[in-house]
């Protein structure tokens, strides 16, 4: 059970980034891919916050004077973490308003329907 | 000694400036990107011979590697920015003129953003900050494949958007792995540190890392949204997608495989993608009708040879692939350029209705056969040389699986001299000689001054390769010594 315990955030934050993947790569409608691509966001954001966790850490800031760097969270991957939840967004709002557009030429979202462009 | 960061700097600035400028007037606004791009090529031109004798670093805010976020202009790094600021200077000048319909604003602000991406992958020393610049440079091409807003512009947009985004948190991933494992994320950091963690764990990032860039730089079984993108996209667009974008993203995979990895056990396995993803893509682009879609299936085929000949892994092999990025860069520039202001005259992207443009529009015909010749691989253009020295560093190699792959390369050269040799066939002895209801016309300045000035960089280069060879030398030999590149950055 230890390593469930020691490993939890990782096992969860893989398991949104599969789930997003399958929903990316099964799903027919674009705006079910599109939540998929966000889950799939979702899940590495937790991955990258996992990494520089600390159970029981406080912000790294010595408010304290006894305080340790040692009993501190990583600073680093939150700050990736609030930069890639900004790039997210962009693609997000991007991607839906381009099915907006999408949905305008076809009557459809169906992606299967959709392929008026082949190899 | 000018400051590298003003390279990323001026066109960023200026782009988010350009809303401003609109409100003094709307109609000088196409001349911005112009003017950023020009002093961007001035300043990489200057940077040139200073870096070749010492590696110019910014850290930025003042914090000392390896902590805050560096910047590294090497050969390698002002080499490709020389390339983006004149490639992207010369399309400008194209987009003063092509660029009428729909929102003009718009266009300039992200075809610039695109450029600031593109300046700042190749400049920067931080993983992290390497992905952030890479979106913003997917993100604008994006959207500025949809810009026309058309049913096939938006249908590629949307396709090329999922691959992109999926790649993209692949490369974050991968990201995420290397500071677990290492704890920082200055790429000369964790180069230095490569060695002590075991196999396979920094095997599982690396991977990670090549899929994700491997999207951006049409790599084989990852390149099904280029031909889409490529041609529904406006022709000045698809002129800097073909010529640069593709480039940044193999920049960013030689960049972690040679500098960061050291992987020369991966070479053999890119080697053998390169060719197929050549072979593919030649063989699509002998199919098609669509002028478009036949030139971004060739810059598959491009891209493919290019990745075999840096991953020869000898210092002539990736001269010789950076003489044909660059060759590749002026040549599919030119003909998306011609061939764009072709389907402006005609009306159609069909390959048979160019008959006898080389009679009404002479001197855009004579450029795209420039172009197409180079591309093939014929002297004296700029094509020639590139080809030759990817072949005479394939040979030198005396490796028998090598050379069998040369032999690969040169029959699949053959294909590409057919279908291009097909487009001036018709460009030039198809349609009726005789009539006399098509008008000479000569195209507007705005075309005849890049496309005219690429034909005459690919010719020059092509009379005399030594010129450019040997700048090309020390961009490789960074590649290749990646302890000195080490060392300057953590001394």
């Amino acid at each position: 059970m230890n390593i469930i315990n020691d490993y939890i955030y990782y096992f969860g934050a893989f398991s949104l980034i599969f789930i997003g993947l399958y929903i990316v790569l099964v799903k027919k409608n674009l705006i079910k891919v599109i939540i998929g691509l966000s889950i799939l966001d979702t899940g590495i954001n937790l991955f990258l916050i996992t990494v520089g966790y600390k159970k029981g850490g406080t912000a790294p800031i010595f408010s304290e004077p006894g305080l340790q760097a040692s009993e501190m969270v990583d600073p680093v991957p939150q700050a990736m973490v609030l930069t890639a939840i900004v790039i997210g967004v962009a693609v997000l709002a991007l991607a839906l308003s381009l099915s907006v557009r999408l949905y305008k030429h076809y009557g459809t979202l169906n992606l299967r329907k959709i392929k008026e462009l082949k190899w | 000694m000018v400051n590298p960061v003003l390279l990323i700097i001026i066109p960023l600035g200026l782009a988010l400036l350009i809303p401003l400028f609109g409100f003094i007037s709307v109609k000088i606004l196409k001349y911005i990107p112009f003017l950023a791009l020009f002093s961007n090529l001035i300043i990489s031109l200057k940077l040139l011979p200073e870096v070749y004798r010492e590696v110019i670093h910014v850290s930025i805010g003042g914090f000392i590697p390896p902590f805050g976020i560096n910047l590294v202009a090497g050969p390698l790094g002002i080499m490709f920015t020389t390339l983006i600021a004149l490639v992207g200077f010369l399309v400008s000048v194209y987009a003063t003129g092509y660029i009428k319909e729909g929102s003009e604003e718009k266009y300039h602000i992200l075809y610039l953003l695109l450029l600031t991406g593109a300046t700042g992958v190749v400049l920067t020393g931080d993983i992290f900050n390497l992905f952030v610049f890479y979106e913003i440079l997917c993100i604008s091409s994006y959207s500025l494949v949809a810009y026309f807003g058309d049913k096939a512009g938006i249908e590629s947009a949307v396709k090329y958007l999922i691959q992109g985004a999926l790649g993209s948190s692949f490369i974050l991933i991968g990201i995420g792995f290397l500071y677990g494992l290492f704890g920082t994320l200055n790429m000369a950091d964790i180069a230095a540190n490569i060695s002590s963690a075991g196999t396979l764990p920094v095997f599982i990032p690396l991977v990670f890392l090549i899929t994700g860039f491997g999207v951006e730089a049409a790599i084989f079984p990852l390149n099904s949204w280029l031909p889409d993108a490529h041609s529904s996209a406006p022709s000045s667009i698809s002129a800097i997608l073909s010529g640069l974008a593709i480039e940044i993203g193999l920049y960013a995979i030689v960049r972690i495989v040679f500098t960061v990895y050291d992987a020369s056990g991966m070479f053999s396995f890119f080697l053998l993608l390169g060719v197929i993803t050549l072979v593919i893509g030649e063989l699509c682009a002998f199919s098609q009708e669509n002028i478009k879609r036949m030139l971004a299936f060739s810059s598959i085929g491009q891209i493919g040879l290019i990745t075999f000949a840096i991953f020869i892994g000898s210092a002539e092999g990736i001269t010789g692939g950076l003489f044909q990025l660059v060759g590749h860069s002026f040549g599919k520039a030119l003909l998306f350029l011609t061939a764009g202001y072709m389907i402006y005259e005609t009306g159609s992207t069909n390959i048979s209705s160019f008959e006898g443009m080389g009679k009404k529009l002479p001197y855009t015909s004579l450029a795209f056969t420039v172009g197409a010749f180079s591309l093939i691989g014929l002297p004296p253009f700029m094509g020639f040389p590139g080809k030759f020295l990817i072949v005479k560093a394939a040979l030198t190699e005396q490796d028998i699986i090598i050379n069998m792959l040369i032999a690969i390369i040169l029959i699949a050269s053959i294909i590409e001299a057919a279908y291009f040799f097909k487009v001036v066939q018709v460009i030039y002895f198809k349609g009726e000689s005789g009539s006399m209801s098509r008008k000479r016309k000569t195209a507007p300045l705005s075309v005849l001054i890049p496309v005219f000035i690429f034909a005459g960089l690919i010719i020059f280069t092509g009379i005399y390769p030594k010129l450019l060879a040997e700048v090309l030398e020390q961009p490789a030999l960074e590649l290749l010594h990646r302890v000195d590149y080490i060392k300057s950055v953590i001394p």
